[in-house]
């Protein structure tokens, strides 16, 4: 039974938005290369999808694609969706439970409250209002908040479409599904493959990337959509029968079976 | 009488590779006979079969993205010597077959196999009929051989299964 794929998409985020493009900044990797995937941890991976049909013509195997977007230098996909709200809350009530033992009798000094208020940290919104998929505080990559602009952890990137000639050419049936995974927020990127024509067809990513921008006094998270490019080889070969190498036959037994 | 038998195989392959026994849980074997099958949900599974019967093997695991693929099933014959039977951990990788399937055979089988220049398992279907002069009532045991992905220590097996004739 042919094993579902996984692809594992990795992007290098920061540089990513640095220079307005996915060259050079993704990595991709799946686990086909024991069957003939090539370029596997590379921007150049080539997913090899093994087709196999009955001797009548009809296909005989499902294959399936699942893509995982995952991004460089950001808190792990695999911590719980609140993780980071949680994180927050958290360093909130610490904060406050310090605030109410400042007050003691030798006054309040200038470098507690100094070293409180970096606690506070800084809050980031959402271009356009509504409930995004950032969170209010900035929160560095060890889930702490920051008010330092430079250590601030990424949003995770959005795949928003899956498209090119493997899906015009109807190669591949790609769609977005809901999922009770959480680790990545609750959808995914599936696809079916028609593996009757082989051959090399490419395939276009579309990823949302989020930026942190200054804007009247500010700070707003900001999406900026990007394009990456991907390919699927299929090949396609005929089943045999395990036992005879061609059609069905009688089973080899023994003339005598071992005991025990 | 069934034309058809099913025998399917579930697998957890990582357990199994890592215990590096398809022992300890990570193997059970599940028939649809309907003429007294024993052990079933087990590696001991012994299927009750009638000649003409035609039984297919299926290999489906837990972890949908983990390749298991079945490697080789051949009939242990009592003119040799199959491996001591307390020896659960087999060796790695697995000795010649006492009786090979001609598909697991390299040469016969790595152009069944073939697919692109890599070895493709997944070819394979895994079904025989029973054949008419099986001796009634005595268990005939065969090795089952799954492949977990490749390398030196992807082929694990087990010699427990068998099939019987009522």
């Amino acid at each position: 039974m042919a094993q579902q794929h996984g692809i594992i998409v990795l992007f290098d985020v920061e540089n990513a938005l640095r220079t307005r493009s996915l060259d050079g900044n993704t990595y991709w990797f799946d686990n086909m290369k024991f069957l003939g995937s090539v370029g596997v941890g590379t921007e150049q991976l080539v997913t090899i999808v093994p087709g196999t049909h009955f001797l009548d013509g009809s296909q005989a195997t499902e294959q399936v694609l699942n893509w995982l977007p995952a991004a460089l230098g950001a808190i792990p996909p695999t911590v719980p969706r609140n993780y980071l709200a949680e994180q927050e809350r958290a360093d909130d009530r610490r904060t406050l439970r310090e605030l109410a033992a400042l007050d003691g009798e030798g006054g309040v000094s200038d470098a507690d409250i100094k070293r409180l208020q970096r606690r506070v940290g800084k809050r980031a919104h959402k271009s356009g209002g509504g409930r995004g998929l950032t969170h209010s505080k900035l929160l560095d990559v060890t889930g702490r908040t920051t008010s330092d602009s430079g250590a601030y952890n990424y949003p995770a990137p959005v795949i928003t479409d899956i498209t090119g000639p493997a899906v015009t050419e109807k190669i591949m049936y790609p769609a977005q599904y809901g999922s009770p995974d959480m680790i990545y927020d609750g959808w995914y990127w599936a696809a079916t493959v028609d593996t009757s024509r082989p051959g090399v067809y490419p395939y276009t990513m579309h990823v949302q990337l989020h930026e942190l921008v200054e804007r009247n006094d500010e700070l707003v998270w900001e999406s900026v959509d990007l394009t990456c490019e991907s390919s699927l080889k299929i090949t396609n070969d005929p089943k045999r029968n395990g036992f005879t190498g061609a059609g069905l036959g009688v089973l080899p037994l023994p003339p005598v079976p071992a005991v025990g | 009488m069934k034309h058809r038998i099913s025998i399917v195989v579930m697998v957890d392959a990582v357990g199994a590779l890592s215990d590096r026994t398809l022992h300890n849980g990570n193997l059970s074997l599940v028939d649809d006979s309907s003429a007294g099958s024993e052990h079933q949900g087990t590696p001991d599974l012994i299927t009750a079969v009638a000649p003409g019967q035609v039984i297919q093997w299926t290999p489906i695991h837990v972890d949908v993205q983990t390749p298991v693929e079945i490697h080789a099933i051949e009939f242990l014959s009592g003119a040799t010597v199959p491996p001591p039977a307390d020896q659960t951990v087999p060796p790695h990788p697995v000795e010649p077959p006492a009786f090979p399937a001609p598909g697991a055979v390299p040469g016969t089988g790595a152009d069944a196999m073939g697919s692109d220049g890599h070895e493709n398992h997944d070819l394979l279907v895994w079904e025989g009929i029973v054949p008419y002069d099986m001796t009634p009532g005595v268990p005939y045991r065969y090795r089952l051989s799954l492949k977990l992905h490749e390398g030196p220590n992807s082929v694990l097996y087990i010699d427990s299964p068998a099939l019987l004739r009522v």
